[in-house]
């Protein structure tokens, strides 16, 4: 397993003693983990105490900022959900795509993310994979996107910096740029 | 099974499913996650091992049943954003945010049984029957009186929901809910309509400690829809007939007004509808 060791004890499973922990096989980026955590941890805390992979946020924990939003496939279908409200072994066998599948292996940035920067949208930046992961998702299935769309898709999603208009924008701009490259 | 470890079982089919909750009773039955990982974040409450449902393929998707729409427990809310019944693609619509939406379920809706819980309204209002099963068989149980006190239900000890019966009704069917703010809000007090042939269904979330409907309220509002009473009869008729809760949130008193007010907006919009009005 190439997780990166929590020294923290209510992480590690030390609480709960042997009995506690579970052990099961998640697929991340394209790398395939064999994972063993508490048996009450959520996705997110192992995605990023545990294997390390530290694209997904912790925002609220609780589901309402998305800034944990992934793309998963837990055999219904790939979609995207906050890591923080997935009983992490639910995922047992199934695949993760965080904000890395997005941009390219050696760090080029995506269409979105590209239109993020070029639309001043990001600031601090903690919001930022969660609102690329569900803009792409988004364009995925939308081409054109209305703005009031745009918005709807983006609801999960929280920004205490931006005021969301240049996000929005973003997302304009993206679906505008993707259009006329295929056009 | 696709994992059975002490404290987290992992079933694929709903015999395996059974089969757990029968043997693990202590376990927390847990199927999006939405409402069980943040109560245990915030200690809302104790879990001594986790059964999920949430690769039981079977309990997800919807059918059709004579005049039912039968929707799987484990079916996500998302899906019923485009219901063909009203009320229900309503409630689902304004539930959480599109993140939760795909994760939280009808079925955890209805088994975590708070008067608040967006969907309970809108079953109660059209009638809505549970298939409840067990490893001994499937009953079915009227979803009116299943809800006994917050959080309490008529679940029995190795029984699993697994469906839940709507009636597809042709008539008008809408939900609508207050809260402290205009996004991402819990229900401060709720209410859903179901109407037809003239006659108005209404219930309300929130209003009491379990999902509440009046024939006293159905009679008002049926006299509203028609033109034979004014709305402040409707308002009078809802506050003698609920009792709200009074927390931190809002007030018992605020409560009533409001349940009033969704009220004789529902039947408004009942009575656009049918053309009777606007």
């Amino acid at each position: 397993m190439s997780a990166v060791e929590d020294p923290r004890p209510e992480v590690a499973g030390g609480t709960d003693g042997p009995d506690g922990s579970v052990t099961f096989g998640l697929t991340v980026d394209g790398t395939a983990h064999q994972v063993t955590a508490r048996w009450n941890e959520s996705l997110l805390t192992v995605l990023r105490d545990r294997l390390g992979v530290r694209g997904p946020k912790t925002g609220c924990a609780h589901g309402r900022c998305g800034a944990c939003a992934v793309r998963a496939d837990l055999g219904d279908g790939a979609h995207v959900l906050c890591a923080c409200l997935v009983p992490a072994a639910t995922a047992a066998g199934g695949t993760v795509e965080t904000i890395a599948s997005i941009g390219g292996p050696d760090g080029e940035l995506s269409d979105v993310q590209e239109a993020f920067l070029a639309e001043g949208a990001v600031q601090c930046g903690i919001c930022t994979a969660g609102f690329v992961t569900a803009a792409t998702e988004l364009l995925e299935t939308n081409p054109d996107p209305t703005r009031p769309e745009i918005e709807s898709a983006l609801y999960g999603n929280l920004c205490r910096c931006t005021g969301y208009g240049r996000i929005v924008a973003a997302v304009e701009t993206a679906a505008r740029a993707r259009r006329g490259a295929t056009r | 099974m696709l994992l059975e470890a002490p404290r987290f079982a992992l079933p694929e089919t709903l015999g395996e499913a059974l089969a757990m909750r029968a043997e693990r009773p202590e376990a927390v039955v847990v199927a999006g996650g939405t409402e069980v990982m943040p109560d245990l974040l915030w200690r809302n409450r104790t879990a001594a091992g986790f059964l999920s449902l949430r690769r039981v393929a079977a309990l997800r998707g919807t059918t059709t049943d004579g005049g039912d729409l039968v929707i799987g427990a484990g079916t996500p809310v998302a899906a019923l954003t485009t219901a063909p019944d009203g009320g229900l693609r309503a409630a689902a619509s304004s539930l959480g945010t599109p993140l939760v939406r795909t994760e939280a379920t009808i079925g955890g809706n209805v088994v975590s049984a708070l008067p608040y819980r967006n969907l309970l309204p809108t079953l109660l209002a059209s009638g809505a029957t549970l298939e409840l099963t067990s490893s001994t068989g499937t009953r079915v149980v009227p979803f009116a009186g299943f809800v006994t006190a917050p959080a309490r239900s008529g679940l029995r000890e190795g029984e699993l929901l697994t469906a839940v019966r709507l009636p597809v009704h042709v008539g008008f069917a809408d939900y609508a809910k207050v809260g402290r703010r205009n996004a991402q809000f819990v229900a401060t007090a709720s209410a859903a309509i179901v109407s037809r042939d003239g006659v108005a269904r209404l219930a309300f979330g929130n209003a009491g400690p379990t999902p509440l409907r009046s024939d006293a309220v159905d009679a008002a509002a049926t006299a509203l829809l028609d033109g034979r009473a004014r709305p402040e009869d409707l308002r009078a008729a809802v506050a003698a007939a609920v009792d709200p809760p009074e927390d931190a949130v809002a007030s018992a008193a605020y409560r009533r007004h409001a349940l009033g007010v969704l009220a004789v907006r529902l039947v408004t919009r009942a009575a656009v509808d049918a053309g009777l009005g606007s």
